[in-house]
């Protein structure tokens, strides 16, 4: 409701500044007017302009008149007067024809016009390399060399061959596939991206266990090419093994040239392996990993908002301060600040979110608009006076279910007193017929049989609020998804079982009671655990927007592991941004520190928390923060860890380098070993910063001392995204890279107080030893032990002790408990920079609970019938959500606040104590009793 | 953890001075990009010279990187690489792996380097034509005059068949490779009836006429510069605007 979708719009010129924006803005026509359009879809059925469908690569065809995809937002056609017949010739307008809803407009016009605004956040995404410029690849020569996109679409459900992949030469199904890595990402040959795109690796081992999953009978092949597999997010590197597992082949290689099969299908692939050995293999397809590059508006967008580009037209920010470009009050988030995935891509739009609305708390909430909903009227008592809306859907139900003879049998059902069968139930003028005939019908009951709930429930019942109807008396039987659609040849059939579903229903419907919602007060305050980066900035951030924060630190000192950091992408020297940091936290008003305490108990849920110290101050808060942090793993009985003071971990040399007790010009040999404690069978996990912490250390070596010899042993190099640039320069500047398996550990020696480090080189397969002033241990990023918080808190951990997120995409920074968000390494070993966004994400979700007065809950929640409990445990055990404890009797009793209404508890109890508000056993008995006839 | 002992490791001596590749480098516009090596192996892949002699083009940057320089200036396949360049064409990193090898050769002692290298070379030095075959201009003129004759009368539709020799102001200057003079002449007639069918206004030269280049392949700066110099000045002097070197 406050926000304003503004498709098929450009921005002309911004004026103004932060806090006082007003941006021009034109908006192309539409040529559908979105407020009629009832996304029936009849207007590009009967449309005879076909076109090359960008959304799924080029592969099919779309119409002139279409919408992007089934799920697009809004869900409103459009014509794309480049290829519509009647707007280049003035002929045709068979949409207009067709169109139930009037809502075509060949008249449609350009708009221009200006809003105000206090902030911007530009999130313009990203563009897939061309890989056109790679004669030796053949994409333009060889049908049956893909780009991944275009794999991505033919392995999809909804892509032009419904996920049953073909090849384009000949249309049969390929069983041996290839892919390769990098193609416009880490090179400068042909092209300018030596940066890493971040995403392909994980992207191609999707595709390739997703095709391996779909793979039946003899014959098939997954393959990847690359050069390192940068699986280094969280669970990626279980991914990664799972592929293995499933067969995928990782092949270490890189093809020089793809040759056509024979009558031009299929691919011929040479390509030398580790030993050096040339092979040669046939596959039926290639797929390029193609990288990302910034989008082709960015140069034209930095120019109308004024703000700085990198070299790569990627906007240009600074790692403590992510979100924000180079012009105060305006924000980036996405892949135009860098490519990246979707997890991160979320954090940083949320960063991006409280960013931009840091500066104008003054004015939160004084431009949005609020529903208003009559208060219901009380049915309790009233019989059932049941409506039934029986939809045609244009022809989507209609023309395979015979909606009248539906209509018909609905009016002989007991309880109804009313029945209409329309042509879009979900029309805006439909709702206001339905809520008009609500209310003259006195209804206390409302069926509408049509599509499916889960993208038109929330419609309904507003319709229902509207009429002064408690929404939860509401059901809907599905029969287009589940009718017309699935039998669409056998229309008798789908129209009996549409009169089933309709029964049903309105069996349900006789069940359903009005539900409360209930209302809680919410405490403008939020408690931060942990006084590392995350924390700090978190703490700040929320203070920022206008709440009391309680910062709680074990230790005396804030800072974390930050202290322990000489640099963030190789040249930005943490110490003064810490100092910063640090002073701004302590000299905030909104800011109470509670250093060298820890948490004793918390209780509560969200809007409503109250939290204990071990000092034993009491905390009311209304949101948490968990930003608790990571540990450098020591290596004990790791590679000679502790036989001699210069075998140490990349925390101890970042600490020597800054403190002066390791001068890099005194350091003729240095060695790093990678991975060690992390990708073992024991610690499956990436650490993630290690590589590009180590390349940083490399890189400091030798640019203070050129002639040092520096040898980096490592697995796979993950320095992904623009981290490259800093592997690419240590590679520059003469550091050795030479990659060791676990079959061939690097051996660690000291003898004579002399250490020496003897590697097999992956290159020469050969052994080399070299005498080393220093080695570097790369050790792992581990999680402290939490245990004890995250029970007081019900946050769920890993095995690996990390805290476990909602949705890793969807909601990565969120508990599955309400009103609790986590920040930094204690999610998973980060860079400092994403812990800085994660924190201001955190900030971000602390703001949407701290800024509400009040909060509602939905009705649906579980109820427990002590007459039935025996106190058992069961429900207690097996809700996720902790919202089930025992009372003082040791029955069930349900906390609403925390129950999300998935019913487990009902299903577990082997009393039937438990029943579930809007979906109660005894409604689901009358649905089955009605099914049953 | 199960360490690994290793057999008879190479001992890497600890850095002195400018390895061989560091040299090399200095003489490369951007260095050549020797250091960027992600050791990839596209190089290898699409190398004709791989698994000749135990090498491929990707070991033989590696041992610079390592500074193994003994074995770099050393090992006889840096004569087998053809200077195709498809590894640069392919390499993510534009690694001028041709420039390494051919400074690998330079450092070759004359009597060292392959015979037959530095026999044809020099055999080109001692004529006219630059012919390593050892072929005079009068030679070549008289067998490209006699082919010509020869297809004339032999094949219909070439009766105007021409191979022009030292023809003044002809657009472009066409260099032979000499062995097909010597060896086989009839494999010289596609091109000059390719040429004469588009039209073009061409000619050989009898100063410079050999298109092949030992010297280069020999990695004798001096000579191949002197070749290379004295082909340009045939060019310029015959007042030809284009100079077709075919090999």
């Amino acid at each position: 409701m406050n926000i304003e979708l503004l498709p098929l719009t450009g921005v002309r010129s911004v004026e103004g500044e932060a806090g006082d924006f007003t941006v021009h803005l034109t908006q192309a026509p539409r040529y559908i007017d979105p407020e009629k359009c009832i996304a029936c879809g009849e207007c590009s059925r009967k449309c005879p302009s076909k076109v090359s469908n960008d959304f799924n690569a080029g592969l099919d065809k779309r119409k002139a008149v279409h919408i992007l995809y089934d799920q697009t937002v809004p869900l409103k056609y459009a014509i794309d007067a480049e290829h519509c017949i009647y707007l280049q010739k003035g002929k045709c307008g068979n949409c207009a024809k067709v169109c139930p809803a009037d809502a075509v407009n060949f008249a449609d016009t350009p708009r221009e016009f200006s809003v105000r605004v206090g902030s911007v956040v530009l999130a313009p995404g990203i563009r897939t390399f061309d890989p056109s410029a790679f004669d030796s690849y053949a994409y333009s020569r060889i049908p049956d060399v893909i780009t991944s996109l275009e794999y991505e679409r033919l392995l999809s459900a909804s892509g032009p061959c419904q996920g049953h992949v073909l090849r384009p030469s000949d249309g049969t199904e390929p069983k041996r596939i290839a892919w390769l890595q990098c193609v416009g990402s880490r090179g400068n040959n042909k092209c300018d991206n030596d940066y890493c795109s971040n995403v392909c690796c994980m992207y191609a081992l999707k595709q390739s266990l997703v095709t391996a999953d779909h793979a039946h009978g003899e014959g098939h092949d997954q393959a990847i090419f690359f050069m390192d597999v940068r699986a280094h997010n969280k669970s990626f590197e279980q991914y990664y093994n799972q592929a293995m597992d499933k067969g995928v082949r990782i092949l270490r290689a890189r093809p020089h040239s793809f040759l056509p099969g024979e009558e031009n299908r299929g691919v011929r692939v040479g390509y030398v392996n580790e030993a050096g050995e040339p092979l040669s293999e046939d596959f039926d397809m290639v797929v390029l990993s193609v990288g990302l590059e910034a989008p082709a508006e960015a140069k034209q967008l930095a120019e109308t908002f004024d703000i700085k580009l990198d070299h790569w037209n990627f906007a240009l920010t600074d790692p403590f301060d992510p979100v924000a470009t180079s012009r105060k009050g305006v924000y980036v988030c996405g892949g135009f600040q860098e490519p990246k995935d979707i997890p991160r891509s979320v954090m940083e739009a949320s960063a991006a979110a409280s960013a931009a609305t840091a500066g104008l708390t003054k004015g939160r909430g004084t431009r949005t608009a609020e529903r208003e909903v009559p208060a219901a009227v009380d049915v309790l008592g009233e019989p059932p006076r049941i409506g039934v809306f029986v939809c045609s859907c244009g022809i989507n139900i209609s023309s395979v279910i015979d909606v009248q003879d539906v209509a018909d049998y609905a009016r002989t059902l007991p309880g109804v007193v009313h029945v209409e069968n329309n042509m879009f139930s979900c029309s805006q003028d439909t709702q206001v017929a339905i809520a008009e005939v609500i209310r003259k019908h006195r209804l206390n009951r409302v069926v509408v049989a049509a599509c499916t709930p889960r993208t038109h429930e929330p419609l309904f019942r507003e319709t229902l609020e509207a009429a002064g109807l408690n929404k939860y008396l509401f059901a809907m039987a599905n029969i287009r998804n589940h009718g017309s659609w699935v039998h669409a040849t056998d229309p008798k059939g789908a129209t009996r079982k549409a009169r089933d579903q309709v029964r049903m229903a309105v069996a349900s419907a006789r069940h359903l009671a009005p539900l409360k919602e209930v209302t809680l007060g919410v405490t403008p305050s939020a408690l931060v655990v942990g006084g590392g980066v995350a924390g700090m900035t978190a703490a700040l951030g929320i203070a920022e927007q206008g709440f009391a924060v309680h910062l709680v630190e074990r230790e005396t000192e804030l800072g974390g592991n930050a202290r322990m950091l000489r640099v963030t992408q190789g040249r930005f020297e943490t110490a003064p941004y810490l100092a910063s940091l640090e002073k701004a936290v302590r000299g905030h008003a909104g800011i109470t520190l509670h250093a060298g305490t820890t948490v004793a108990d918390v209780e509560g849920f969200v809007g409503n928390f109250v939290t204990r110290l071990d000092s034993g101050t009491e905390l009311r808060h209304g949101a948490i923060v968990l930003a608790t942090g990571g540990v450098g793993l020591k290596p004990e009985g790791m590679y000679r860890y502790g036989e001699h003071p210069r075998i140490m971990t990349h925390q101890q040399i970042d600490a020597g380098f800054m403190d002066g007790s390791v001068d890099p010009k005194a350091l003729q040999s240095v060695v790093f070993i990678q991975c060690v404690g992390s990708r073992e069978p024991g610690r499956p996990y990436c650490s993630r910063v290690c590589c590009t912490h180590t390349v940083e250390s490399a890189l400091h070596i030798k640019r203070t001392n050129p002639d040092a010899r520096v040898v980096v042993l490592y697995r796979d190099m993950r320095t992904y995204g623009q981290r490259e640039l800093l592997y690419k320069e240590a590679r520059e500047a003469g550091v050795i890279f030479s990659r060791f398996s676990l079959d061939h550990r690097p051996v660690v020696d000291v003898v004579n107080g002399t250490i020496t480090v003897t590697f097999r080189d992956h290159v020469l397969q050969q052994d080399l030893t070299v005498e080393a002033d220093l080695l570097g241990l790369a050790s792992a990023i581990v999680a402290p032990d939490v245990n004890g918080l995250a029970q007081m808190v019900k946050a769920t951990l890993s095995d690996e002790g990390w805290y476990v997120e909602a949705h890793s995409k969807l909601r990565p920074v969120d508990f599955v408990t309400d009103g609790m968000f986590m920040a930094g390494l204690g999610h998973y070993p980060k860079p400092l920079e994403e812990s800085v966004t994660q924190a201001r994400a955190a900030v971000s979700r602390v703001t949407t609970v701290l800024s509400r007065t009040e909060m509602t809950l939905a009705g649906t929640v579980a109820t427990i019938n002590k007459a039935k409990c025996v106190g058992c445990a069961v429900c207690w055990n097996v809700c996720p959500y902790n919202a089930i404890s025992p009372d003082e009797k040791g029955f069930a009793e349900v906390n609403e606040a925390l129950c999300k209404g998935c019913g487990l508890c009902a299903a577990a109890c082997r009393s039937g104590a438990p029943d579930l508000r809007g979906f109660t056993t005894s409604d689901i008995m009358a649905q089955v009793s009605a099914m049953l006839g | 953890m199960s360490d690994t002992k290793a057999n008879h490791p190479t001992k890497l001596a600890r850095p002195s001075g400018l390895s061989f590749k560091d040299k090399v480098a200095e003489l490369l516009p951007e260095g050549g990009n020797l250091n960027l090596c992600l050791t990839c192996g596209a190089c290898s892949a699409g190398c004709p010279a791989t698994g000749l002699e135990g090498m491929d083009p990707r070991k033989f940057l590696r041992m610079a990187a390592l500074g193994m320089d003994e074995e770099l200036t050393t090992t006889p396949w840096v004569w087998m690489c053809s200077m195709c360049t498809r590894c640069v064409h392919v390499c993510p990193m534009r690694i001028n792996i041709p420039q390494l090898v051919y400074h690998a050769r330079k450092s070759w002692p004359e009597d060292k380097k392959p015979r037959g290298i530095v026999n044809s070379c020099n055999a080109a030095m001692k004529t006219e034509g630059f012919s390593a075959m050892g072929a005079s201009s009068e030679d070549f003129k008289f067998v490209v005059e006699d082919m010509v004759e020869e297809v004339r009368e032999s094949q219909p539709g070439q009766e105007n068949l021409e191979a022009p020799m030292d023809k003044h102001g002809a657009t472009y200057f066409l260099n032979q490779n000499s062995r097909e003079p010597v060896t086989e002449p009839d494999e010289m007639v596609p091109l000059w009836k390719i040429l004469n069918m588009a039209g073009c206004d061409w000619t050989y030269g009898s100063v410079g006429w050999a298109a092949e280049n030992y010297c280069m392949f020999e990695a004798d700066d001096e000579k191949w510069e002197q070749i290379v110099r004295t082909k340009i000045k045939a060019v310029e002097d015959l007042g030809c605007k284009y100079w077709l070197n075919t090999e």
